[in-house]
């Protein structure tokens, strides 16, 4: 029996972590940031560009989904989407705050996108091949509709924030959006 | 009103862009049970982690997870299980209310619980930075009363300490007791390369002991307390050394008093 729980511990889809934490299980709590951290983490440094901060906020987003667990729906999306939705919502909050509190809205917005996640061992030529790869996905979208996904993203500005700094009408924006997704999805769709 | 304004709502939506009345709006649409937005909303949600799993893996630091698991491990696990038993006692109807008055509660728990989190953690920076600017003004303190203590004894020597070598301008000062030892007080000095600092020797009958390594503030200052020695010190020199200093000098000479 235990040989048996040993045996099926990697293969445990997240669904069934998720469960597990809403059942009050610890220990798949930690497997499950064992295997979501690595994918959230990157992504919330790129929006926030804070190591320490970002730090913060993994613990947050994890925190969170323990105590959320018992309302995670399959339903409504993936483990995957639902941590990383935790995950960008947390990051680009904390974003909203600095940027109120330091009221430069424009520059650090402008260094935060310029700005690639700092190295952290490992083998950075794979990482970099890695990151052309995620690179060339965003530029196979037309330049206008990735600036404004981008925009959106990773520096968390709203449609509004958005049309006014590209100077353009907000429905123009919103369309970009729209086309760039649904791109994306198709680029993407036959994965998930 | 048409439904094609919801789709590109539900697609602004998920990349959480939506904002003012268009977000009400999306929102009760959604709240009023709209399967085809909520499949949209959904779909474009998987994208968006695909997009968040195209970007590079990186190990996060290791202490998130021990924090994390520490605070896990002290929250009582039955709440979750009790609300489920609830539902499944509940007649459907009920149920249903009760899930998403529980969701949205619990969205905007979340969201108040992470900026309340935000706010406590904001705090004890402040506090740490403040617990860390005091502690060093204690140590400049507790420097500073040393030197005036030790000024106030008849028997102590002040001996001047030249510049020479790479730093000719540099100047030092060394209030000295022959029992007590004293402080080394050097201006103008030029800060360390990387890898390197600053030692003193005091040299008596010829033969210079290490005296302890310090490196210089911004402004080429720097005050260093110095243990007394056991024989009269004749002189006092200063060479640049490797980190962590050497037990005989091999840098050249930066400072030196008078034989």
């Amino acid at each position: 029996m235990r040989g048996c729980i040993v045996d099926n511990r990697m293969a445990w889809a997240g669904e069934d972590l998720i469960r597990r934490m809403a059942e009050g299980d610890a220990d798949a709590c930690g497997r499950f940031y064992d295997r979501y951290a690595r994918l959230v983490y990157p992504l919330i440094l790129r929006i926030v560009g804070e190591p320490a901060d970002a730090a913060d906020i993994l613990q947050e987003v994890f925190w969170e989904a323990w105590q959320a667990a018992a309302r995670y729906d399959p339903a409504r999306g993936s483990p995957e989407a639902w941590i990383v939705i935790r995950a960008r919502t947390r990051a680009i909050d904390r974003l909203r705050a600095v940027r109120r509190r330091s009221e430069t809205f424009v520059a650090p917005l402008d260094e935060g996108l310029a700005a690639a996640p700092p190295e952290s061992g490992g083998d950075a030529a794979e990482r970099a091949a890695d990151r052309a790869v995620v690179a060339a996905m965003l530029d196979r979208l037309p330049e206008h509709q990735r600036e404004a996904i981008e925009l959106a993203y990773y520096g968390g500005l709203t449609q509004t924030e958005i049309a006014e700094r590209l100077k353009q009408p907000l429905g123009t924006v919103k369309t970009r959006i729209r086309l760039g997704l649904e791109r994306l999805r198709e680029m993407m769709g036959p994965a998930t | 009103m048409s439904h094609e304004p919801f789709e590109t709502h539900a697609a602004v939506y998920a990349l959480g862009a939506l904002d003012g009345e268009e977000r009400a709006a999306f929102e009760e649409h959604l709240g009023g049970g709209c399967a085809a937005c909520a499949t949209t909303v959904r779909e474009h949600g998987e994208t968006l982690a695909d997009v968040a799993r195209g970007v590079p893996p990186m190990i996060p630091p290791a202490h998130v997870k021990a924090d994390l698991m520490r605070r896990v491990s002290t929250t009582s696990p039955g709440r979750p299980s009790r609300r489920r038993s609830w539902i499944r006692w509940g007649v459907a109807t009920a149920a249903a209310v009760v899930a998403v008055t529980a969701f949205v509660a619990g969205l905007v728990a979340s969201r108040y619980e992470a900026r309340i989190g935000f706010m406590v953690r904001e705090t004890a920076r402040f506090r740490a930075d403040r617990e860390r600017q005091e502690a060093a003004l204690r140590d400049r303190l507790a420097l500073s009363q040393g030197v005036i203590d030790l000024l106030q004894d008849p028997a102590t020597r002040v001996v001047t300490l030249g510049g020479s070598g790479p730093s000719p301008a540099a100047v030092g000062r060394l209030v000295w007791h022959d029992d007590r030892g004293g402080y080394l007080l050097v201006a103008d000095v030029p800060s360390t390369p990387a890898g390197k600092v600053y030692e003193l020797w005091t040299i008596s009958a010829g033969q210079p002991r290490p005296a302890g390594v310090f490196t210089v503030d911004a402004s080429g200052r720097a005050t260093h307390p110095v243990a007394a020695t056991r024989s009269p010190v004749q002189v006092f020199a200063v060479t640049l050394e490797p980190e962590g200093g050497v037990p005989a000098p091999t840098g050249p000479i930066v400072l030196a008093s008078a034989k």
